[in-house]
């Protein structure tokens, strides 16, 4: 019913997905699949040698960033782009810096845990050890009996990459002290961050693509002329790679500003070190009348992005070693 | 074992381009094997001493009971373990590392936050070093998450 309603409620487009996300499922196979995905998240079996789960990026106190320009894989590869933050990752049809034929973040997930380019997580060919692994402990058995009974509980990368996406589905964060402000209908509270909001939504035109709710537009622009990448070997030509489209050369999904101020360095490759680097580099006829001035607001602005409840939030911490189950 | 991989660290120090070493780290070119504790309990074994280097020994992760839990624990293929190292003067020290395990340092229950990270010179064999401001007292180094069953070690004040 909570479902249906959902769908009625985004389809009207009376709340966005966003804030949809946010309405719980009762059903415990679905919450099971939540805590088992928590559990997952955190587990660095799901990499070849054990040294890197999804967590060794993604941490959550940076905004599920890692604060490096890149990160190296498991084996040690180099990495290619910049980890991208995963609020709100569940509301996006686009998915990583530059893809746009996933099918959800289940399919997602696959591209860190088996992909290639780069190796991260190195477990192409090596998928089946995840199953053996898993199964050896008690509580996964247990976890995955009840989150996917209709496949008997089997642990393979399927189910361990539903279970991902279902927990990260749960990434919610609309308690900003902008989304504070806009529900009780308050201007924010320094002047500086009040003008940047102005500037941002209006004569800087931040806001066409860095759309509200999600402070991105969920599409792929060329912000940027490519020009050395940030390891020579590592070519990087956008989402062109994924469509074989050339006008879709150094074309990189908009990334969302929420919590901007907890992710630095910036860019799809990390070279922006700040916010006002970042902002600089846009390659866009309307920022050449940015001023420092104008750029120090929307900075401003930017910080009332950051949602301190979002990480900090105990739901999506790493989970106790005691078995729930 | 051991002494297997001790000739084949010197025969590929033999072979590879020598490394520029900063002043604070000239220890790292003569090491010492020491093996990782499991357990609070073999922790006295397991002993660091300031600017001397150590090949260092680690067990599979399974097997290890960490003090605190660490904050990136490894899977069950992964390898760690735990040292302690007695600091007598407060000042920044750095941890230099051999692979790429997580470093937790910990005084008191509560792991110390690192204040710099970077990787070593070219062709060192440092895979990472990580900056801590530290208090002095005895402090429990553990290792986790690490690809191997042995690496090197070294704890230089630098500051």
């Amino acid at each position: 019913m909570k479902h249906t309603l959902r769908a009625i409620l985004v389809a009207s487009g009376l709340i966005a997905p966003l804030y949809a996300q946010s309405i719980q499922s009762d059903n415990q196979a679905d919450k099971v699949k939540i805590e088992l995905g928590r559990k997952l998240f955190y587990d660095a079996d799901l990499s070849i040698n054990g040294t890197m789960s999804c967590a060794t990026c993604h941490e959550q106190r940076r905004a599920f960033t890692d604060g490096n320009k890149v990160h190296p894989g498991a084996l040690d590869d180099p990495g290619k782009r910049n980890v991208p933050a995963l609020a709100n990752v569940g509301s996006y049809k686009n998915l990583t810096w530059a893809h746009n034929h996933l099918s959800g973040l289940a399919e997602q997930s696959l591209m860190p845990i088996r992909g290639t380019d780069p190796i991260e997580m190195g477990m192409s060919t090596h998928e089946e050890e995840i199953g053996k692994r898993l199964s050896q402990n008690e509580c996964y058995r247990k976890m995955f009996t009840i989150a996917f009974s209709e496949e008997k509980g089997s642990i393979n990368l399927s189910t361990v990459s539903r279970a991902l996406e279902s927990f990260e589905k749960t990434f919610i964060s609309n308690d900003s002290l902008y989304d504070q402000k806009i529900k009780s209908n308050q201007p924010l509270p320094t002047k500086e961050s009040e003008a940047g909001k102005k500037l941002f939504f209006g004569a800087a035109k931040c806001n066409s693509c860095h759309s509200a709710p999600l402070f991105s537009d969920d599409d792929f622009h060329q912000v940027q002329p490519q020009t050395q990448a940030a390891n020579p070997l590592m070519k990087d030509n956008g989402l062109s790679d994924v469509t074989g489209n050339l006008k879709d050369k150094n074309a990189f999904r908009t990334p969302s500003l929420r919590n901007a101020a907890l992710t630095s360095p910036y860019w799809h490759d990390g070279r922006a070190k700040t916010l006002s680097e970042a902002i600089r580099k846009h390659d866009l006829k309307m920022n050449q009348t940015l001023s420092d001035r104008d750029i120090a607001k929307l900075i401003a602005f930017i910080d009332t992005l950051s949602d301190i409840s979002f990480v900090n939030n105990p739901k999506y911490t790493k989970p106790s070693k005691e078995c729930p189950y | 074992m051991k002494s297997v991989v001790l000739v084949l660290m010197f025969l590929t120090g033999l072979f590879a381009k020598e490394a520029v070493l900063p002043t604070e780290l000239t220890a790292w070119k003569s090491l010492s094997f020491i093996s990782a504790a499991k357990s609070a309990n073999e922790l006295s074994d397991a002993s660091l001493s300031l600017n001397h280097a150590s090949l260092i020994g680690l067990h599979p992760t399974p097997k290890i009971q960490y003090v605190a839990r660490p904050m990136n624990e490894g899977g069950t293929v992964s390898y760690g373990g735990i040292f302690q190292i007695d600091i007598k003067e407060s000042g920044v020290y750095r941890v230099v590392l051999g692979n790429a395990s997580w470093i937790d340092l910990i005084k008191d229950g509560k792991a110390a936050l690192s204040v710099a990270h970077n990787g070593g010179p070219e062709n060192s064999g440092i895979r990472k070093m990580v900056d801590y401001a530290l208090e002095a007292g005895t402090y429990t180094l553990q290792l986790s998450a690490g690809a191997d069953s042995t690496s090197a070690l070294l704890v230089t004040k630098i500051k």
